[in-house]
């Protein structure tokens, strides 16, 4: 849209009937006031008059220029001025309109009328408007009184059941205040049309009640004001408009923002449509819910009236209630209902949540078909989808979670949830789908871009609306202004058919869905770790897998090809009729040791696999009695490769696994008695604990746990070798040196540490021996560094 | 070029930890009248003694088992490769392994070849005397001198 250019400066009064759009109109600077008060415009710092509405002379006898340049106090009076520079020094001023006083003017040429002052700070300026004091009759407020009016009224409000009755006693109340002959409370719905949900009206009166009205009746700067100001008089439709002199603010260089005045000139446009629906004074309160505009209390006056002040504000407070209770009212309106869509909604993820998919989701009977009222429900999951009830097909279901990712995106990811009851008018590609879902209430469930979604269905129901006048009706003659202020004279109920829509979603509904979002967000990603989990064991297992693929394909084939070897040369001299000599008898030696290679072979793997399968049993275990047990398995080896074996202090308790434990022992002291040339040949088994650690350690934070170790005199490891001494089947000797081996020890060892969450490790200098740290729980810090040290 | 008679009188480095396989090996040579010495080097370490005492009488080729104690056959393959005296030497891969991942890492560490040993005696040997006729006589072998003489025209 172009940008308009706006006659400056502006004044309603003389351009008001030249603007096109009613969306385009000034209505924050007017640059009038309506001729029933006079307003001053001061220079808060000096108090000195900027400007003055025109009328000023008319009421006062003041000339302008009497006024104008002057000290406030010259042109009220001393007392007067007095008390408004105590204000500007004491209150909070800014958009906010405070009662100052009650006056007669001076040398007032209409004497005896009282006028009430009221000031407040716009734009650096200082506001000052007056008002006839008005009619002060209203039973229901007097100063006295005015605190048991609140109280009665807010009680009511609080008892109401439903969003109908909250609405009813709303207007009841504000009619019971101000009198006036019509109170409304009008909802904007989402597409900004009104719709009247309580009307307090005089006897005599019709009601207006469920009529709508098109959102150009109450055009879009008029509703961005209401989320500003609390109340909005204009007692006089027929009332003169009064330009500001001079209509710039001197020491601004703008027009007067007149956001927060009483006496803010109205449009043109709203004058006309008021008249033609006979409306002679008017009374507006907003009704805001979380800062956005969710209604207006609207009254209606047919012969001008003029409230006293303390009635315009209790009718702004009233707003202002209306305004902080009508979320609690939305609430109770539907709680029977919000808590069974609670319930259902935990019970359908409890279940999705057990089975690891979402399929539970599209139960046909307990599914989420059973919480939201909907024809039909569609879930995607990983892109597939899984209905419920009637839905689109699978591809108009793509098609539209297509559209409905792209419209996210385009708004920024908010808001989270979609809820519309006319697709078509959204997007006019799904219009056929409207017998089955014309209305879509959709959240997404993944955060990629395009991602899965649960979407309910409404089909379309044919309704009908009530208008309060035919909204599309065209003036059949324009009037002396154009046709934008030639607003539509009949209000007469018309009735409307509107298909393509269905049922419209209720703020329980949507609330409800985001609740549920949240809630399957967070299985997903619960979901999401444990699969991480999984995924790790099954790399882990991989490797292993690997590991067995690698030792079957070198290790158990070398003595086969051994066995096959000495069978073939046994079977040739057979064949040959030789009898069995001494190479012969050396052969079948050969073969016997090779399958007992095997078969120690076998042996090994076979353990090294089960090692890994069976399920860690931790419990208090006393490490002594363990280690005891695996010095006695070991015996006879040990003595017979004259092994000591020396505990310097008793092996405290520690919660493992008793046989694992006792076998990464057993394998650790085999291994230190067997890779050992001294002639006294020795092993030590210890711990260190946290306390003993050196201080570096401590510091480092590497010793919070406790250390188990096995050292020995032996032959030492190499440092190349470190990577690969917990291999399986991995040899760092010859096949025969050091009584020969299979290579599995350690590689079960460390599986074993591995199991426990622990650590292993080793230090070694070659030819003076080695030691093998490990530890039986977790932590989340190296131990390299006290290895090391 | 050099005469192939040359490397009839090389002597051929096997490196091999198992005694049974070296006996096919011996036993293969013998029966394709293979005349060249065989050095068996039962691991990685012994295998680099050996090719450090070869530098002025060079190895025909190397026949290599890729599981050894200690270090691999592959990190020897990979010393061998990143060397000076012994980078163009022929190395032959004899393994039981029959994983594409083994072959691979041998052939991208500078292989000439990967057989893979069967478990059938004649069949293991009818493999080796293959190798040996095809090394010994097929091929011709580079010349030991002719790295260093690349390198020295190397600007």
């Amino acid at each position: 849209m172009n940008p308009i250019s706006l006659p400056f400066p502006y004044s309603v009064k003389r351009h008001g009937v030249d603007i096109a759009n009613c969306d385009d109109e000034p209505v924050r600077t007017p640059g009038c006031i309506q001729g029933h008060g006079l307003m001053l415009a001061v220079n808060p710092a000096d108090l000195v008059v900027a400007q003055a509405s025109e009328n000023w002379p008319d009421w006062t006898g003041q000339p302008l220029e009497a006024v104008l340049g002057q000290p406030l106090a010259k042109v009220l009076g001393e007392v007067e001025a007095g008390r408004v520079a105590e204000m500007v020094a004491h209150e909070v001023l800014e958009s906010n309109p405070l009662y100052a006083l009650t006056l007669r003017l001076p040398t007032s040429a209409q004497p005896g009328v009282s006028l009430d002052l009221s000031i407040h700070l716009a734009d650096g300026v200082l506001i000052v408007e007056l008002e006839p004091t008005g009619r002060g009759d209203s039973p229901a407020v007097t100063d006295s009184d005015y605190y048991s009016m609140v109280k009665k009224t807010l009680v009511r409000l609080k008892a109401a059941a439903s969003l109908a009755e909250f609405c009813d006693v709303a207007a009841h109340e504000v009619r019971r205040v101000t009198r006036l002959d019509r109170v409304m409370i009008y909802r904007f719905h989402a597409d900004d049309t009104g719709e009247v949900l309580a009307d307090a009206h005089r006897d005599d009166l019709h009601s207006w009640l469920g009529l709508r009205y098109p959102a150009s009746d109450i055009p879009k700067p008029a509703r961005d004001i209401f989320k500003r100001i609390g109340v909005r008089p204009l007692p006089d439709v027929e009332g003169t408009l009064c330009e500001m002199v001079p209509l710039v603010n001197p020491a601004t260089g703008r027009p007067l923002d007149m956001t927060h005045c009483a006496l803010r000139g109205a449009s043109v446009m709203y004058t006309e449509y008021l008249r033609n629906m006979d409306v002679a004074a008017t009374l507006t309160m907003p009704i805001l819910r979380a800062g956005e505009l969710w209604g207006l209390i609207a009254c209606h006056h047919y012969t001008p009236i003029v409230l006293a002040y303390p009635v315009r504000a209790a009718a702004e407070f009233l707003g202002q209630i209306a305004s902080l209770e009508i979320a609690a009212a939305e609430g109770r309106e539907h709680l029977q209902y919000r808590l069974k869509l609670d319930a259902v909604h935990h019970a359908v993820l409890a279940l999705a949540s057990a089975d690891g998919h979402l399929g539970a989701l599209t139960d046909p009977g307990d599914g989420l078909i059973a919480g939201i009222a909907a024809g039909g429900i569609a879930v995607s999951e990983q892109g597939r989808w899984s209905t419920a009830g009637l839905t689109p097909e699978p591809a108009r279901l793509d098609a539209l979670a297509s559209w409905l990712s792209l419209r996210l995106e385009s708004s920024g990811g908010q808001p989270q949830v979609v809820a519309l009851d006319a697709i078509a008018a959204a997007c006019p590609a799904m219009a056929d789908l409207a017998p089955v879902a014309a209305g879509v209430l959709a959240i997404p469930i993944s955060q990629r871009q395009h991602g899965d979604w649960v979407i309910w269905f409404r089909p379309e129901q044919v309704q009908t609306f009530k208008w309060g006048g035919n909204p599309y009706e065209k003036p059949s003659v324009v009037g002396p202004h154009g046709a934008r202020l030639t607003p539509r004279k009949s209000f007469e109920i018309w009735q409307e058919e509107m298909r393509g829509r269905s049922a419209p979603w209720l703020p329980v509904e949507s609330d409800s869905a985001l609740k549920l979002r949240l809630l399957l967000l967070d299985m997903v990603i619960g979901r999401a770790e444990q699969l991480a989990v999984l995924n790790t064991d099954l790399v882990r297992s991989n490797d292993e897998l690997d590991a067995f693929a690698y030792v079957a394909g070198h290790d158990l084939k070398e003595p086969l090809r051994g066995i096959h070897k000495y069978a073939h040369y046994l079977l040739k001299e057979a064949e040959a009729g030789r009898a069995l000599d001494e190479q012969g008898r050396e052969r079948v030696d050969a073969l016997l040791r090779l399958t007992v290679r095997m078969d120690s072979l076998l042996d090994a793997l076979l353990h090294f696999s089960r090692v890994g399968r069976l399920s860690l049993e931790r419990e208090e275990v006393p490490l002594h009695d363990v280690l005891g047990e695996a010095i006695d398995s070991l015996g006879a080896r040990l003595e017979e490769s004259g092994v000591t074996v020396h505990v310097p202090r008793s092996m405290p308790p520690a919660r493992c696994d008793r046989i694992r434990t006792r076998e990464i022992f057993a394998n650790l002291i085999a291994n230190a008695a067997k890779y050992n040339d001294k002639a006294e040949r020795r092993v030590e088994v210890g711990y260190i604990d946290p306390a003993d650690a050196s201080a570096a350690a401590r510091a480092s934070g590497a010793a919070r746990t406790r250390v188990f170790y096995v050292r020995d005199n032996g032959i030492g490891i190499e440092e190349r070798h470190r990577e690969r001494v917990f291999m399986m089947f991995k040899r760092l000797h010859a096949r025969d040196a050091f009584g020969g081996g299979s290579g599995a020890g350690l590689a079960i060892v460390k599986k074993l540490v591995d199991q426990h969450q622990g650590r292993i490790w080793f230090e070694s200098v070659a030819g003076v021996g080695t030691t093998f740290y490990f530890t039986l729980e977790a932590a989340d810090l190296p131990f390299q560094a006290l290895g090391r040290e | 070029m050099s005469d192939a008679s040359v490397f009839r009188t090389r002597p051929i480095l096997v490196v091999e930890d198992s005694d049974e396989d070296f006996d096919t090996v011996v036993v293969a040579a013998r029966r394709g009248q293979v005349r060249n010495r065989l050095v068996q080097a039962r691991s990685a370490d012994e295998a680099r003694g050996f090719l450090a005492a070869h530098a002025v009488n060079p190895f025909a080729f190397v026949l290599l088992d890729c599981s050894l104690p200690g270090e691999d056959g592959l990190s020897l393959l990979h010393d061998l490769r990143g060397g000076a005296t012994n980078a163009l030497l022929p190395v032959v891969v004899f393994t039981a392994s029959v994983n594409p991942r083994d072959r691979d890492a041998f052939y991208a560490a500078g292989a000439n070849a990967y057989h893979v040993k069967k478990v059938g005696f004649e069949d293991c040997l009818t493999s080796l005397q293959q190798i040996f006729r095809y090394w010994l006589s097929d091929a011709t072998l580079p010349d030991p001198a002719a790295l260093v003489a690349l390198q020295r025209r190397a600007p």
